[in-house]
């Protein structure tokens, strides 16, 4: 069996992470694929919960897939589409599954989303989300209520070192590492300068963070120079480059930025996503200097 | 104050389609200050249904009236001083939703249709513009956050901090819209309060914001209890 993500966040070594989507269907073939493709490569692998809010399938159902198939899940919980009681309700349900790393997130607003018109909940923020999962796993709901057992979590919170401006960004992460996030993941990172000044700030806390590697697309450079990405703030310059890259060159990209990351030695890992092209999650890896079992 | 926008005129006509006397009745208050639904958007509005209607060859007859407030049955119940409301096949209520409603308790035998779309409470930031700022949550957090609503301005309602979209002190969903938390933090540093910031705040008690609320002063307990 795989070191659980607790482990590996303890171990020290340089931690490699990704995220897939859930399948928008029923078909979870491809996320069986790219479990197995990844498997022995990273550490944890994440599935989102709605991206975008776009409606895909709950990431449980990838997360316990990933489980059976011996890799590590990091489930993403959004507060947007749930109440306080159902989030409760399906984080136990992932915790009776053996899904126990969850990342909490506040979740992209629903205009971003194929369900325009649906209610953002934001019952609960990402800060009581937080909170809440550390008291599940103390055997308590948010009423203070006992449970019957108890959750094994490691909580992960999202954090942006490129928000501007950047002060009330660092506040609520520091709420987050209060409210019990081990590890955080950032939003992609372009700027090593950024980086260095965020970890500046979350290293007293004592969490570790895996730093966000994006891989940009030229089909949707009109998209992240327009804002309908949130929070992926892509320089302009390397914007230009992307627009008339091939995905061996995007890929490339993406892979020189895990080496900047990991060579400037700020942060604990990296967390790669390739919405639409996962395909090349582990090309990005290779290419980034990121074997099985380094 | 309430602020309302008028429903698209199509959306009206279909509303008093096959009425034969319609009386436009006007709210003198919020939706007279924000230009939806006061004396003269009751004009203009009737005057457009007569010409809509004369185009079509209908015969229609129009009044108007305009009280001082829809949501007062004191001022609803001059109506009947001023109109016979038995004569109109139904009363085009040009007030907010909550004013439609209580015209329409009033005359509960009276078919009530409302002319406007009640959208939110807020403020004039200028010569017909307006912003919202208060979800009326029974739970404000104002103290705590430098008189700026989180609640309210940021669109998923954050209230320990900014999501991670701020871009330029920007919304994420609005690049027009500045962040409600950049304001705040903003505020709360002027005003030398930025501790209140780093505290974090527990979850809303949407307990308190059951709805249909109910609200009896306290001078008036005896009389309702």
């Amino acid at each position: 069996m795989a070191k659980s993500f607790q482990e590996a966040l303890a171990s020290g070594k340089f931690l490699v992470t990704a995220s897939i989507d859930a399948p928008k269907g029923t078909d979870l073939e491809d996320a069986a694929r790219m479990i197995d493709r990844l498997k022995g490569v990273v550490d944890a692998l994440g599935v989102s919960d709605n991206p975008y809010a776009a409606m895909h399938m709950s990431p449980w159902a990838v997360c316990r897939l990933a489980l059976e198939k011996g890799v590590e899940p990091i489930m993403h919980v959004a507060c947007r589409d749930r109440n306080r009681i159902a989030l409760q309700s399906d984080l136990l349900a992932a915790a009776s599954q053996g899904i126990n790393n969850i990342l909490c997130v506040s979740g992209d607003h629903v205009k971003f989303g194929d369900h325009g018109d649906a209610k953002p909940v934001h019952d609960i923020d990402s800060v009581h989300l937080l909170e809440v999962s550390k008291g599940l796993k103390e055997g308590k709901d948010m009423t203070g209520s006992a449970l019957t057992g108890s959750a094994a979590f490691c909580l992960g919170a999202a954090a942006n070192p490129e928000a501007d401006p950047i002060e009330p960004q660092l506040i609520k992460v520091d709420k987050k590492i209060r409210a019990g996030a081990s590890f955080l993941v950032t939003h992609p990172v372009f700027s090593i300068e950024k980086l260095k000044s965020f970890m500046g700030h979350v290293s007293r806390g004592g969490v570790k963070v895996l730093a966000g590697v994006r891989l940009l697309v030229p089909e949707k450079v009109a998209q992240y120079r327009d804002g309908r990405c949130p929070g992926l703030f892509v320089p302009e310059d390397i914007l230009g480059q992307i627009e008339a890259a091939d995905m061996a060159k995007c890929t490339e990209m993406a892979a020189s930025m895990v080496k900047s990351i990991k060579s400037a030695g700020l942060c604990h890992g990296i967390h790669i996503t390739a919405s639409g092209h996962e395909a090349v999650i582990l090309d990005i890896l290779k290419t980034g200097g990121i074997e099985a079992g380094t | 104050m309430i602020i309302a926008k008028r429903k698209p005129f199509n959306e009206i006509e279909e509303l008093v389609s096959g009425a034969k006397k319609i009386l436009i009745l006007g709210c003198g208050t919020c939706v007279a200050v924000c230009l939806a639904g006061g004396e003269k958007e009751v004009a203009v509005l009737a005057s457009q249904l007569k010409m809509a209607l004369a185009l079509k060859d209908q015969d229609a007859k129009i009044d108007e009236l305009t009280i001082e407030r829809q949501c007062d049955r004191e001022f609803i119940e001059e109506i009947t001083q001023k109109v016979i409301v038995d004569d109109y096949d139904l009363i085009l209520s040009s007030a907010c939703g909550a004013g439609v409603q209580l015209v329409s308790d009033v005359f509960d035998h009276k078919v009530v249709l409302p002319a406007l779309n009640t959208t939110f409470i807020g403020v004039a930031e200028g010569p017909g513009v307006w912003t919202e700022r208060c979800r009326s949550c029974s739970d404000c957090v104002l103290a705590e956050t430098g008189g700026i609503c989180p609640v309210t301005i940021c669109p998923k309602g954050l209230v320990n901090g900014p999501c991670g979209g701020t871009r330029h002190g920007k919304c994420e969903i609005d690049p027009e819209k500045d962040c409600a938390w950049t304001l705040i933090y903003n505020r709360l540093k002027k005003i030398d309060r930025l501790g209140r910031m780093e505290q974090t705040r527990p979850p809303k008690k949407y307990g308190a914001d059951q709805f249909p609320a109910r609200l009896v002063h306290e001078a008036y307990r005896r009389r309702y209890e």
